[in-house]
């Protein structure tokens, strides 16, 4: 049976919520088409995601366990995903559009001499073509691409956060222990440090809500403004390029086409212009609230509810109006 | 050390455009060094300025993209390397790949830097593809470059925070535009640009591995309404709003 295969990356012993979006969508596709949908875990042990994933569709999972696997380098990981395709054969592999991924896909590709479309917003397949929509030119357009899978080698495709729901349709997987091939004394990377930001509570690419600052924000009074919205909506913080720049917000916080993308339910932009970097990044929330004192800010075009005012006097009774609803 | 940067020459994002029958109409006379790509010119020269060494760039492209490589020269690098392709070449990151391969399989430069994505693609495979067909250790997404011996430290962004990475030469490192603010050219390093060697040689790229079908405008959202009033008073009817129409609190 054609099998389609979902590269779940894990972090902290969880698969990242993109991760089972992914995996959400490769396992709708073999449910119609009547073919085996299969998970990869890399992680120090792979075998604490399996019921997870079994949970969410994986007929079976391929488990790479190896303490490489803690540290972000991308050789190993191509290593073992090349293994495991290789075993398993599938004709498509689906990874969640993360920084890790983006690290590997291209190696990854050119080892296997795959077809591969990154980054898409939605993807189907018929017969022997996959089918993915991808944004092109800043998220401006979106270009229709195609890509053959065939005996030799099967089409990649890496999806952007927030494309699928995730959603569950348990099984009980098979688990497959695979070993990694790397001898990690080869490896001619060496990784000196990870650098780990202090952003918000709450992981970004995981949120259901997002308050984002932009060049509005410009001091520290109102970043502590946007702190608390964040605090009262249980909301992750992320940032326009322009207060990264500035220090204000950490890179991680950076939401955008340089930066990260996110489609949570509800998104506030504090004090954002809108310039289509940014945009192309947080357009496909659903529901898009944007409070700027300039009327003729690009953000109102893309926002749901606009509030015309300087954020210093909108956010204290805003962030009291919420706490009021809430309680 | 021996540098050499992949640029390219795409069109400018901010420029006006619109699809018409599934097709892209862009103004062909608005096309721009992209941004990632100067940012690795402008890596690979501050490491230069600091260390020596020499800096070559090398684009794909028809020839009006020499213009663009005119524009790195003026930025500061040594010499340039045309791989002219026909007008209307369809290129892909693989057949792209391919061709940069050939070039530095010949030439072997210490260090391989490019954008860690093309502005108007965003795919950011090429950078991996190159590194693997190559044999090289790669970094991607890199925001911060030192030069430490004969090898690199490498600063990149990654899921989590930053990773700081020890890298051997000959190696492969994309670019993000996050790493720094590429240099705008002075008058007389654009005519001093002028007298630079660039090295121009036909090539044809393999048939491309993907088809793109159709480009369409992406979907277009309900418009919006501004909630009216005095701060207080928005604030008060934005949170109705939220709760009783877009059920979003």
């Amino acid at each position: 049976m054609p099998t389609i295969l979902t590269t779940i990356p894990v972090s902290d012993g969880q698969p990242s919520r993109t991760a089972l979006e992914a995996l959400t969508r490769a396992r709708q596709l073999a449910t119609e088409h009547g073919w085996t949908c299969a998970a990869v875990a890399l992680a120090p042990d792979a075998s604490v995601v399996s019921d997870t994933l079994g949970r969410y569709g994986a007929q079976t999972v391929y488990a790479v366990s190896d303490a490489t696997f803690a540290e972000p380098l991308n050789a190993p990981v191509v290593d073992a995903l090349e293994t495991v395709i290789r075993e398993a054969g599938p004709e498509i592999v689906v990874f969640p559009s993360s920084e890790g991924v983006k690290d590997a896909l291209g190696a990854l590709a050119e080892r296997l001499n795959a077809p591969a479309l990154p980054d898409v917003a939605s993807f189907s397949m018929s017969d022997s073509t996959v089918e993915a929509v991808r944004p092109v030119m800043a998220a401006k357009f979106r270009a229709r691409v195609q890509a053959e899978t065939s005996s030799d080698s099967p089409v990649l495709v890496s999806v952007r956060a927030g494309s699928y729901a995730a959603e569950e349709s348990p099984v009980t997987p098979e688990v497959i222990d695979v070993a990694l091939a790397t001898d990690a004394s080869s490896l001619r990377q060496t990784l000196r440090d990870v650098v780990r930001s202090a952003g918000g509570a709450v992981d970004l690419s995981e949120a259901q809500v997002v308050v984002a600052a932009g060049r509005g924000v410009r001091d520290e009074a109102g970043k502590a403004l946007v702190e608390e919205l964040a605090d009262v909506t249980g909301a992750a913080i992320g940032a326009s390029r322009a207060v990264v720049e500035l220090g204000l917000f950490p890179a991680t916080a950076q939401i955008g086409q340089t930066g990260k993308v996110v489609a949570p339910d509800l998104y506030f932009a504090v004090g954002i212009s809108g310039a289509i970097q940014h945009v192309a990044g947080m357009t496909g929330s659903r529901t898009i609230v944007a409070i700027n004192k300039d009327a003729d800010a690009p953000i109102f075009d893309v926002a749901t509810y606009g509030i015309v005012g300087d954020l210093h006097q909108v956010l204290p009774p805003l962030i009291e109006a919420i706490r009021d609803a809430k309680a | 050390m021996r540098f050499s940067v992949c640029i390219n020459q795409v069109p400018d994002v901010s420029a006006p455009s619109q699809v018409r029958d599934g097709q892209l109409i862009l103004d062909a006379g608005r096309v721009v060094l992209d941004a990632y790509a100067a940012s690795a010119v402008e890596a690979a020269l501050v490491l230069q300025e600091a260390h020596g060494g020499d800096v070559e760039v090398v684009l794909i492209g028809a020839q009006k993209a020499s213009e663009t490589i005119r524009k790195a020269l003026a930025m500061g690098a040594d010499s340039g390397v045309h791989l002219l392709v026909s007008e209307d070449a369809a290129l892909d990151s693989r057949s792209v790949t391919a061709l940069l391969a050939d070039h530095y399989r010949a030439s072997s430069p210490d260090v391989i830097l490019a954008g860690k994505q093309s502005q108007d693609t965003d795919a950011g495979l090429v950078g991996g593809m190159l590194a693997e067909a190559l044999g090289r250790p790669y970094v991607t997404n890199a925001v911060g470059l030192v030069q430490e011996g004969d090898g690199l430290v490498v600063t990149r962004q990654g899921d989590k925070g930053q990773e700081i990475i020890g890298l051997p030469t000959p190696c492969v490192v994309t670019c993000s535009n996050d790493m720094n603010d590429p240099r705008i050219p002075k008058l007389k390093n654009i005519m001093a640009s002028k007298k630079k060697p660039v090295e121009t040689r036909e090539v044809s790229p393999s048939a491309p591995s993907l088809r793109t079908v159709a480009y369409e405008m992406p979907p277009a959202r309900e418009p919006g309404q501004t909630v009216p009033g005095e701060p207080a008073e928005a604030a008060h009817e934005l949170v109705r709003l939220l709760q009783d129409e877009a059920r979003a609190l």
